[in-house]
């Protein structure tokens, strides 16, 4: 059994994708502790979201409780079908009871009370659907929700909202986080450690500050040099 | 919602309009004499020319193309649809007669294309690519290439002629639909299957499946719920054009089986040049195809709410 | 000059824009920021004379827009490009009657600056990078020699990295140009770091013109520091301290 010992720690060891005779993900191991706060930065095509889903599809194959917020809500929600039921949905197959959830505060922490859940996703705005995906991944508590661009589609006042409602539902509680993203800038204030990667391998992983401070690969210092625009002397 | 029915309502004025009107240029404008055809229809014998004009005058022939138009157009207005050239009847009671054998057929048909083709997409698709898609995608396109006329022979050679099992001729008892319904139905279904088994496969690319799946949905659930719906949208539209399918087709099985009906009614009614009844004919088509495109509109609508919103 | 004065856009009961007035001399870049659904994207309809204002007027020194022949970056690389054309073929439709010489040595220099190489125009939309599909997008634009440039988002399809390398070219180029260029944008890092104006767009209005500095350091109104703040939350300005 390989979680007899560390039961806590999630953990893969060579874990690798190919697409049509072509690597796009070489064989990649990473153990994430509870209440980790990770980020796995690239450039796109760097095979970010490839780890990501192996990631979460590996996990939850071990048994672990694993979601995944992609990067749209287009992504995530069936348009033919009201929120309730999306919702009732999810309860169903973690084996909850109807509205045993705690949909009240998880609703309250992303700032989505009061929404008609009767409606279809695009009764909605694309920054509530993408809080309603977000809370569906809070759901039961899992023990790590993988966060794949969930903001690039959303305005920045409504992303650093989002952003911010997360993290303060996450807090120092024991949901590890992942946040899978082209932006260091973003990820950066957000996570305590940074992946690197490139051409479908990690190249490099350190300390937030660490990275950010003595970047190793080129790759990360491509990131490092272009994380922000314009620093503001204030 | 009242806006939407009243745009509905002046497209099926539209098309009806045009189908009348197109109908009627087509007969007034056909090679013979529709007089004459009328005459032998009436008393199977060649007539002097006076009686010839009395019938032209009677059947109002002589009043000028828009005038006889008109004259038909408006008491259609409120369903009159007026008298028989030949026989003299009120066309209306032959129109409901034909109804009663022609529109259980046309179900029956579709009954038996929907029991066939379901079951077999669904299956088809369970291993895309896989032998019993190649052989059910074999029979669909078998079942397209071949004509009703000629699958409604070989049914009767083997069920009626050889074997002896089922009647072919005549539509006494419910039996003798069974092989007219087959006819139709094997048609339907070869369409049917490939639309059902792409409109499943095309449901199944859906973005957000992966979401779903991950979400731990079980497969069973996640086709129920999320394929099925998707896949029924294109399904949907294929009945309606099923339906032009099989009013055609029971013209034919109509005729080849000796059944009464709307296509035996018709076909008589071109022959013996009997304006009102063909036009009666089409018309009642027409209105079928527009209640038809009415209804599929509605459960387009209960399937994906956003056909229709202003703002989807 | 790009004159804007007292433009209004009403959709029936609605209204998309609201008096909105500015200029941009050439060889300027003026940045429009906000949220979606606050009118951006009509407002460049409104200059290329794709929509008619309901008030106001619209004019490139004393003229209609149209007839400077202004220029378009969009969002999407690749989707605005016939699929079936190679890039080349596209690029060069501006300037299909003009001297075949001259606009093949434009073109030379233009990929130049665009640090794209010759042979990826021989490609189709499909075969190239995003990055690189949204550089011969702006190479079209620029083709033609245009006064005014007006680009749609133009780096939000593109990766953190290539976004800051692409607005660079764009500004590079623009010196040599001398264009005028309108950006569209609701990325505030790009336009303070590179607008020589920005107008801050909230529901069809003008909330706030300001310098890069003056925004970035003591916005004026509530809005516009709630967008800056936004900005720094996302990482997009970095508050140094």
């Amino acid at each position: 059994m390989r979680q007899s010992l560390l039961n806590d720690t999630l953990t893969v060891s060579g874990l690798s994708v190919a697409r049509s005779g072509r690597t796009i993900l070489h064989p990649t191991s990473l153990e994430i502790s509870p209440g980790d706060r990770i980020g796995l930065v690239g450039s796109s095509g760097s095979g970010k979201s490839t780890l990501g889903h192996a990631l979460v599809d590996d996990f939850r194959a071990q048994g672990k409780r694993v979601t995944h917020v992609p990067q749209s809500p287009d992504e995530a929600l069936d348009p033919l079908r009201s929120m309730a039921f999306q919702w009732r949905e999810a309860e169903q197959a973690l084996g909850l009871q109807p509205g045993s959830a705690d949909q009240k505060t998880l609703f309250s922490t992303l700032n989505i009370e009061g929404s008609d859940l009767r409606r279809r996703p695009w009764g909605w705005s694309r920054g509530m659907q993408q809080r309603f995906v977000i809370s569906m991944a809070l759901m039961g508590t899992p023990d790590l929700i993988v966060l794949d661009e969930p903001t690039s589609a959303l305005d920045p006042v409504v992303a650093a909202a989002t952003m911010d409602l997360l993290d303060r539902h996450l807090g120092s509680g024991n949901i590890a986080m992942m946040l899978i993203t082209h932006d260091l800038g973003l990820a950066a204030r957000r996570v305590s450690r940074l992946m690197v990667m490139e051409d479908g391998r990690i190249v490099e992983c350190a300390s937030t500050k660490e990275l950010l401070q003595r970047p190793q690969a080129s790759a990360s210092k491509a990131l490092v040099a272009h994380r922000s625009w314009v620093e503001l002397p204030c | 919602m009242i806006k939407d029915l009243l745009g509905f309502m002046l497209r099926a004025a539209v098309v009806l309009t045009g189908t009348a009107f197109i109908t009627f240029a087509l007969l007034w404008n056909a090679p013979g004499d529709p007089a004459q055809a009328i005459a032998m229809a009436r008393y199977d014998a060649l007539l002097t020319e006076e009686v010839i004009a009395l019938i032209r005058e009677e059947a109002g022939l002589n009043a000028g193309f828009w005038a006889a138009f008109f004259s038909w157009v408006g008491p259609l207005v409120v369903l009159d649809f007026g008298r028989s050239a030949v026989s003299g009847q009120e066309v209306l009671p032959s129109l409901l007669a034909a109804i009663f054998y022609t529109f259980p057929l046309a179900m029956a048909g579709l009954a038996v294309g929907t029991i066939i083709s379901l079951p077999l997409a669904i299956l088809a698709t369970k291993k895309p690519g896989g032998l019993f898609d190649r052989i059910a995608i074999a029979i669909a396109s078998l079942g397209a290439a071949i004509p009703a006329y000629w699958l409604g022979l070989l049914l009767i050679l083997f069920f009626a002629v050889q074997t002896g099992w089922l009647p072919a001729m005549g539509a006494r008892t419910p039996t003798h639909a069974i092989l007219p319904a087959l006819t139709l139905g094997l048609g339907v279904a070869a369409s049917l299957t490939r639309i059902i088994r792409s409109g499943i496969l095309e449901a199944r690319r859906q973005p957000f499946l992966p979401a779903i799946k991950r979400r731990g949905v079980s497969s069973k659930a996640i086709g129920r719920d999320h394929v099925a719906p998707h896949a029924a949208i294109p399904v949907v539209t294929l009945f309606g054009l099923e339906l032009a399918f099989l009013l055609e087709g029971t013209v034919m099985v109509e005729v080849i089986f000796g059944r009464p009906g709307l296509g035996t009614l018709l076909v008589t009614a071109i022959e013996t040049r009997d304006f009102p009844l063909v036009q009666a004919v089409v018309i009642l088509t027409a209105l079928v195809f527009v209640t038809v495109n009415l209804a599929i509109d509605i459960v387009y609508r209960l399937i994906d709410p956003r056909i229709g919103e202003p703002d989807a | 000059m790009l004159k804007v004065a007292n433009v209004s856009v009403k959709h029936g009961a609605a209204v998309i824009l609201s008096n909105i007035s500015f200029s941009l001399q050439p060889g300027k870049t003026l940045a429009v920021v906000g949220e979606s659904g606050a009118g951006k994207s009509t407002l460049i309809a409104a200059i290329l004379g794709f929509l008619h204002p309901s008030g106001g007027k619209i004019a490139w020194a004393g003229a209609s827009v149209r007839s400077c022949g202004p220029a378009l970056v969009m969002q999407e690389p690749r989707s605005a490009f016939n699929p079936l054309l190679s890039l080349r073929r596209s690029v060069m439709e501006p300037v299909i009657a003009q001297n075949s010489e001259i606009s093949k040595r434009r073109l030379n220099r233009l990929c130049e600056g665009l640090e794209l190489p010759a042979e990826i125009l021989n490609r189709r939309p499909q075969e190239v990078s995003i990055g690189q599909a949204q550089r011969v997008g702006i190479l079209r634009a620029l083709i033609a020699a245009p006064p005014l440039v007006l680009f749609d988002e133009p780096l939000s399809a593109l990766d953190a990295v290539t976004q800051k390398h692409t607005a660079k070219l764009i500004a590079d180029l623009q010196q040599e140009e001398g264009f005028a260029a309108l950006i569209v944008t609701h990325d505030l890092g790009y336009a303070v770091a590179y607008a020589d104006e920005i107008i801050v767009l909230k529901s069809g209005r003008i909330e706030e013109v300001a310098t890069p500095t003056t925004f970035a350091q003591t916005p004026k109104s509530d809005y516009s520091r709630t967008l800056r703040d936004a900005a720094i939350a996302l990482g997009a300005l970095e508050a140094s301290s």
